[in-house]
């Protein structure tokens, strides 16, 4: 039986809603995400980073919880947020990095897309957003350490299509040198100009595609979209 | 248990495809959009309940759903074809 992972979902929140919500936190605490999508210090693999991981880790706890609460159609991995350095870089040059999986049909209007339309289209819709919430601490741009920002994207390309088939993801890598992000987020350049100076790498499955050309444009959707029905936990607010 | 889950499973079935449309303000930001590629979460989280009021989605009821609705472990990039530490 062919059954989209939308629907999937729908039934399977149907019936955690039908079943109660035992397993829910007491009246008026916001729930929590798992501390472990940030990497952890002792896991780095330079002093610099080490630094960085210690001194930020408040800003990338309430970068966690920010998406948690305020993103709840995106997901996060484990050790999907921390001071990562690019893989080949030449020295210990260290991005904030967060890596998301954005939840949603894998359509068929979408899939008629190349790989580049579809790239244009989610770092457009992307990017820019999680580049302010990336910084919403000013002490993350105002450090001198943090050489870049790097913005993972992945989104299901494909469904299972037999019994015992695993789906694929598709993902881009994008990264961002502080200048460039300082540009774009102090308002002097438009996220176009970001896409041109940053470096975006694509991957079907595990399979590098390798650089990819993006035209983007300005995208309000993160601003304007709502999950139905969707009521903020006591204490939780979204800006 | 087993038949008190495919129970519910139906009654969800029913009332996702009853309800799972999208409302006029989705629809308003797909217009608005040239590129109304992400479809999931407009039907999936479109759960009303029976009375008519709207149900109240939480985060954890996210959540759970997700990990109910777990398709597998997906073919996707290592972070170490990515990124070092």
């Amino acid at each position: 039986m062919s059954v989209r992972p939308t629907l999937a979902l729908a039934l399977a929140l149907a019936c955690v809603m039908a079943a109660g919500r035992a397993d829910a936190a007491a009246p008026g605490a916001a729930s929590a995400p798992p501390e472990d999508r940030l990497l952890p210090v002792d896991q780095y693999t330079s002093d610099k980073a080490r630094t960085l991981g210690a001194t930020h880790r408040e800003a990338l706890r309430a970068l966690n919880t920010g998406i948690y609460h305020c993103m709840p159609w995106v997901e996060l991995q484990k050790h999907s947020i921390g001071f990562f350095r690019p893989k080949g870089a030449t020295a210990d040059f260290r991005y904030l990095t967060l890596r998301i999986y954005i939840e949603q049909d894998p359509s068929t209007e979408f899939a008629r897309f190349r790989i580049e339309e579809r790239a244009s289209g989610m770092f457009s819709r992307y990017v820019g957003p999680l580049l302010r919430r990336m910084t919403k601490d000013p002490a993350i741009l105002g450090d001198p350490a943090v050489d870049g920002f790097t913005v993972i994207l992945e989104w299901m390309k494909q469904l299972p299509r037999a019994a015992g088939e695993r789906p694929v993801h598709e993902t881009i890598a994008i990264f961002i040198e502080r200048n460039v992000a300082r540009e774009y987020l102090e308002g002097a350049i438009p996220i176009a100009d970001v896409a041109e100076r940053a470096r975006v790498l694509g991957f079907d499955g595990e399979t590098a595609l390798g650089p990819l050309r993006v035209a983007v444009w300005e995208d309000k959707f993160v601003a304007t979209f709502k999950v139905s029905n969707y009521v903020l936990e006591p204490g939780v607010t979204c800006s | 248990m087993r038949s008190m889950r495919l129970r519910l499973l139906l009654v969800g079935g029913v009332l996702g495809a009853v309800t799972g449309c999208a409302t006029g303000e989705e629809w308003t930001t797909w217009k608005t959009h040239p590129t109304h590629f992400a479809s999931g979460e407009h039907m999936f989280f479109s759960v009303r309940n029976r009375e008519g009021a709207q149900a109240q989605v939480t985060r954890q009821d996210i959540t759970l759903a997700r990990n109910e609705g777990w398709w597998g472990k997906p073919i996707t990039v290592s972070q170490d074809q990515i990124l070092e530490r």
